[in-house]
């Protein structure tokens, strides 16, 4: 890298005038700059060089003091920290905006938990400290709160509040236990869509560091939801998180299903609750979608629940006998690959399991072995990411590559919890149907035909909150392989 | 003079708020302060960021220096912070600030701050330059952003009013005595605040430099407000010079690469790969004093031995990948963010304006020379001396933090009234600049360059003469504010114009080289502690060198 050198940025700035203004607008600038400027220092070229009024937070430029939090090309970052990039867009963070790119974080800031310490507290041990720690890096740049679905429609001090009741419940010299305080906070309203982690600057894991053991203290103390306890009530009475209502999948298929053609590869099929239980139907389109493809399914009917919704409600007791019972189910059928198509079960499997097999997600194991084309549907498409799938287990691109392959259009929308996760179904319904009234809005913006995801709960909560058709991507490619066997006039087989 | 009552002033300024202490800066020596004073009256804290996340203690990465062991003592810390200092700090501020470390560190410790322990529940300490004894209390390497963090939690719990990005743009007074602030709000609306005693924590300055380790509240401004309000400053000359900047890239020149590198076992190596700290300090080679350091590596740089980007090798490849990665993790961040993995290869550093050693003079309680006017942390002057230890302005702005405090809350209450005729002034200042003409960015990089030229490192009449011309020259132009919500960074302007002016008349003053203050045109012909000279001090009715006796 050359000093000195010169380069020119154009950047998109939001503006928005209290006094003048509606609603705010973006204005265009072009500055020059030094080679390796941040955004900051475009942002301090166009306020000393074009216009003194552009309104911004800074302090220490480095990274350290949390004050330039702003929304570039869309994700949140710190401005003092990311590389400008020509052509980029500033936006203010989603909060309420007090001018140009400030907003307002005075009122969450205040309402942050404050520390009591008991009498004579004592210096707290090397591990407490450890523990603590890494809740300790948070600058305070709201960034998480700005992002968070559930601050959005629920009464939730947000992500970072809860990592600072979960500093406190670690701190050995706290006076109190704050945990019924923490549940007025707001802590069950979190989907745990690992939203908030993945725009920390900080990379702070709130949701399983914070949030998840928060619900453990309360289930300790039992403060759990009613309805939280009634689901882990099921599981250790049944294995299954879904009461049986009907014939289940595991009922209705051997434990190894051969392929139609010659056999190209092998997989273990996790089948989860709500495939198993509550949605059979899509878990069968997937057996016919595998069976065109030449892969092997291995489905021992021993498997069980995989413990997502305890872990996520903090109702951990029995997880352990689910483990071992689910890895000892595939271990003894001898299969290296363990495939979900639930993105809940999957991001449990490969996140909070240690497994002797390795996991993939159903779009996973289809892109890498390749598959036989659908016929295109003559539908204009578009595709929900299921926060289990997206950032759980960083696949976005493999749903996308499939489902292009089998629609006429194919129309991105923004990605965002759709309220079906963390227990907030069950538990708070009415939060989670504000979230998927917004992906309805969201989803009619596109002007798509039919929405795809991947994941069943996604699938079954969106459903009931948009009028058009919610499709898991298996059922999609096997319409489109049952529209291609038509149009070559033969019957398609299931 | 003629009083006007406070309901009159209201017609005046915008809004009026009336406190038993106001504290200005948030950052760990006001922060320390309010908490204190709140316990004696109604306590309000202003800082023109967000309360804690301004000023330079969030950026505090290395340590705080406190004696906590049997092997350690409190005449070893007193010895070789003076030894640092060049003996020209304040001894009874010295006595005081170790004395009291250990207690304040124990304050924050109760108040739940996540400093490293030892497996034996100690709070663990590292080595840091020029001290005996490895003293340096740390939390990884953010240190300074857990003592704010701790602050903060309990300001939270306080009933202490926050004026939160508010700058202060002149201390009022009643007579002689101070008796609140004037301020500009986000919007540039003015606000009075009356109080029975001030206590001023703005911290430090070194923005006045081109490359600098300060955040950007680093302007100084407490220097100027005291000194206009009539205050004694001493010692503005010291200005430390941290020798391990980052060089590139260009926006991110003078970033700070925290002494703990080096305190962690990083080499300093020039461009021919030699470990050249063995010609400058053989004995304590890398881990010596910063203006040790930071002059050996100006010196190879200007003698041509330097890196392509003007510096030199700061390396610690050689120590374990974990090693880094738990000990230095901000730092391994920071230069993976511009490409550089620390593990592998070597940074490259070159010195930068840290610290101002000297301030507004006080005495052990924090009482400034104006009354009603308490200083303490960077703002305040006298600790240090000529040269501050690595880990001593933490400890610094809790130890001083907490007596002005102390100090401001015991002070008595004052008649609530702000004479008429100081509003006057403000608001022809005001007006001066919406009627301005030069855009603040030309005045301010002007001055950098200045300051960095003349008045840097290596120091000559003839280059402080310059400087000083240039300071002059920058006084007689108005910046201009386009609008009310430019006008606090006008007065930034004229503060940091008034501050470089400090550094320079006081680095004429002092004809020695002692401590951080290189005089190239004179010859030092005595040691540190034999200099015939103590503070310099300026102030509006006059300035000087004090002459001391020293022992043969
Ligand atoms: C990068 C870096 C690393 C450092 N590392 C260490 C270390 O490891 N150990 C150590 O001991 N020291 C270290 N120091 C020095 C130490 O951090 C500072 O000296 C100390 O934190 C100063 O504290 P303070 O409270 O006096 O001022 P600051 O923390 O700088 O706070 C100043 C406050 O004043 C406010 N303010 C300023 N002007 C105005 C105004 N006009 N109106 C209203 N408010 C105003 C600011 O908003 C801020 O809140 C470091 C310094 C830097 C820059
Ligand atoms: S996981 Fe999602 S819902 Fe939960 S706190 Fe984070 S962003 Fe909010
Ligand atoms: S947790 Fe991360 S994103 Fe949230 S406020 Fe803290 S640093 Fe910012
Ligand atoms: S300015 Fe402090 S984090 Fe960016």
């Amino acid at each position: 890298m050359k000093e000195g050198d010169m380069v020119g940025i154009t950047a998109k700035v939001s503006r928005f005038n209290p006094e003048t203004d509606k609603e705010p607008h973006f204005e265009t600038y072009t500055v020059s700059v030094h080679d390796g400027a941040r955004v900051l220092h475009v942002l301090h070229a166009i306020h000393d060089r074009l216009d003194p009024t552009l309104a911004y937070r800074f302090c220490c430029e480095a990274g350290q003091c949390g004050s330039c939090a702003m929304r570039v090309n869309g994700e949140p970052v710190l401005a003092c920290m990311e590389e400008a990039t020509d052509g980029m867009t500033v936006e203010p963070l989603r909060l309420p905006v007090i001018r140009d790119l400030l907003v307002e974080v005075e009122g969450v800031l205040a309402r942050l938990a404050p520390f009591e310490a008991g009498e004579e507290p004592e210096i707290p041990s090397k591990e407490e400290i450890e523990a603590i720690k890494p809740l300790r890096d948070c600058i305070e740049c709201l960034s998480c709160v700005s992002e968070c679905p559930a601050v959005d429609v629920a009464s939730f001090l947000g992500p970072t509040g809860m990592r600072q009741e979960m500093r406190i419940a670690l701190d050995p010299r706290a006076k109190h236990d704050r945990i019924k305080k923490a549940i007025d906070e707001g802590l069950f309203t979190c989907t745990t869509c690992q939203r908030c982690r993945d725009v920390c600057p900080k990379k702070i894991a709130i949701p399983g560091r914070a949030i998840e053991k928060l619900r453990e203290i309360a289930n300790r103390e039992g403060l759990t939801l009613p309805r939280h306890q009634a689901v882990a009530r099921l599981i250790e009475e049944t294995g299954r998180s879904v009461d049986r209502t009907k014939a289940t999948f595991l009922e209705q298929v051997p434990e190894v299903v051969e392929p139609d053609g010659p056999v190209r590869g092998e997989v273990g099929f996790f089948v989860g609750c709500m495939y198993n239980g509550r949605v059979p139907e899509t878990a069968l389109d997937m057996i016919e979608v595998m069976k065109r493809n030449g892969i092997r399914l291995i489905i021992p009917h021993d498997q069980v629940c995989c413990g997502s919704p305890l872990i996520r409600t903090g109702q951990t007791a029995i997880l352990p006998e689910l483990k071992k019972r689910n890895i000892e189910a595939f271990a003894r059928k001898g299969v290296t690959t363990v495939m979900t198509m639930c993105a809940g079960c999957g991001s449990t499997l490969k996140n909070d399991y240690d497994t002797p097999f390795t996991v993939k997600d159903i779009t996973e194991v289809l892109t890498e072995y390749g598959i036989e084309p659908p016929a295109r549907l003559d539908v204009r498409a578009t595709y929900h990411d299921p926060c289990h799938l997206l950032r759980g287990q960083g696949i976005s691109g493999q749903p996308r590559e499939l489902l292009k392959t089998a629609v006429r259009e194919f129309v991105e929308m923004p990605s965002r919890c759709c309220g079906a996760g963390g227990g907030v179904r069950s538990g708070l319904p009415d939060e989670a149907a504000a979230l998927g009234k917004q992906r309805d809005d969201e989803i009619k913006k596109t002007g798509a035909d039919i929405v795809v995801t991947a994941c069943p709960f996604c699938e079954f909560h969106i459903r009931e909150n948009t009028d058009r058709p919610v499709k898991h991507i298996c059922t999609l490619l096997l319409e489109g392989y049952r529209e291609k066997d038509r149009k070559r006039n033969r019957p398609a087989k299931g | 003079m003629y009083l006007y009552n406070a309901r009159y002033i209201k017609m005046h300024a915008d809004v009026e708020v009336d406190c038993h202490v106001l504290v200005i800066g948030s950052g760990g020596a006001g922060a320390r302060a309010a908490l204190e004073a709140s316990q004696y009256g109604k306590t309000v804290l202003v800082s023109r960021t967000l309360t804690g996340k301004g000023g330079c203690t969030p950026m505090a990465e290395g340590g705080y220096n406190a004696v906590l062991r049997n092997a350690d003592s409190c005449p070893m810390h007193v010895a070789d912070t003076l030894r640092g200092g060049a003996y020209l700090n304040d001894p009874a501020l010295v006595d005081i600030l170790v004395r009291e470390s250990p207690e304040r560190m124990a304050d924050l410790i109760r108040w739940g701050a996540v400093f490293d322990v030892t497996d034996s529940r100690e709070i663990a300490q590292r080595p840091f330059g020029g001290q005996q004894f490895p003293r340096t209390c740390y939390a990884g390497d953010r240190t300074g952003h857990e003592i704010m963090a701790t602050l903060v939690e309990q300001l939270r719990s306080r009933d202490i009013e926050q004026l939160q990005e508010t700058t202060v743009i002149e201390l009022l007074l009643d007579g002689g005595r101070v008796c609140g602030a004037a301020m500009l709000d986000r919007n540039g609306g003015l606000l009075l605040c009356r109080a029975d005693a001030t206590v001023l924590a703005t911290g430090g300055g070194t923005r006045v430099y081109d490359i600098s380790t300060n955040c950007a509240a680093g302007t100084g401004d407490g220097f100027a407000l005291g000194y206009r309000a009539g205050a004694e400053l001493i010692d503005m000359e010291m200005v430390q010079f941290h020798p391990t900047g980052a060089v590139y890239p260009y926006n991110a020149r003078g970033r700070l690469i925290t002494e703990a590198v080096r305190g962690e076992g990083g080499l300093l190596l020039n461009a021919e790969g030699e470990r050249f700290m063995h010609r400058y300090d053989p004995e304590r080679m890398e881990l010596s004093t910063r203006d040790v350091v930071a002059r050996a590596i100006a010196t190879e740089i200007l003698e041509g031995r330097g890196t392509p980007h003007n510096g030199v090798y700061l390396d610690v490849s050689h120590l374990p990948a974990p090693t880094i990665e738990e000990r230095l993790p901000i730092m391994l961040e920071q230069f993976l963010a511009f490409g550089v993995d620390i593990r592998k290869e070597p940074m490259e550093v070159a010195p930068t304006a840290h610290h101002i050693m000297g301030g507004l003079r006080i005495t052990p309680s924090g009482q400034t020379t104006v009354p009603g006017l308490f200083a303490c942390g960077e703002v305040a002057g006298g600790v240090h001396g000529a040269n501050r230890l690595g880990g001593n302005a933490l400890a610094d702005t809790q130890v001083f933090g907490k007596r002005a405090g102390e100090s401001a809350g015991r002070a008595a209450k004052q008649s609530g009234a702000i004479p008429i005729s100081a509003i006057g002034a403000i608001g022809a200042r005001l007006e001066r600049f919406r009627a301005g003409s030069v855009p603040p960015i030309a005045i301010i990089e002007t001055l950098r360059r200045a300051m960095w030229d003349g008045a840097g490192i290596f120091r000559t009449e003839a280059s402080l003469t310059t400087a000083g011309e240039t300071v002059a020259s920058l006084k007689t132009r108005t910046p201009q504010a386009r609008t009310d919500r430019n006008l606090a960074e006008c007065c930034t302007v004229e503060n940091m114009l008034e501050v470089a002016g400090l550094i320079v008349r006081g680095a004429l003053l002092r004809r020695e080289s002692r401590g951080a203050h290189v005089r190239k045109d004179v010859r030092t012909a005595w040691e540190p502690a034999q200099s015939p000279y103590g503070h310099t001090f300026q102030s509006r009715s006059g300035e000087g060198i004090e002459q001391r006796e020293v022992a043969a």
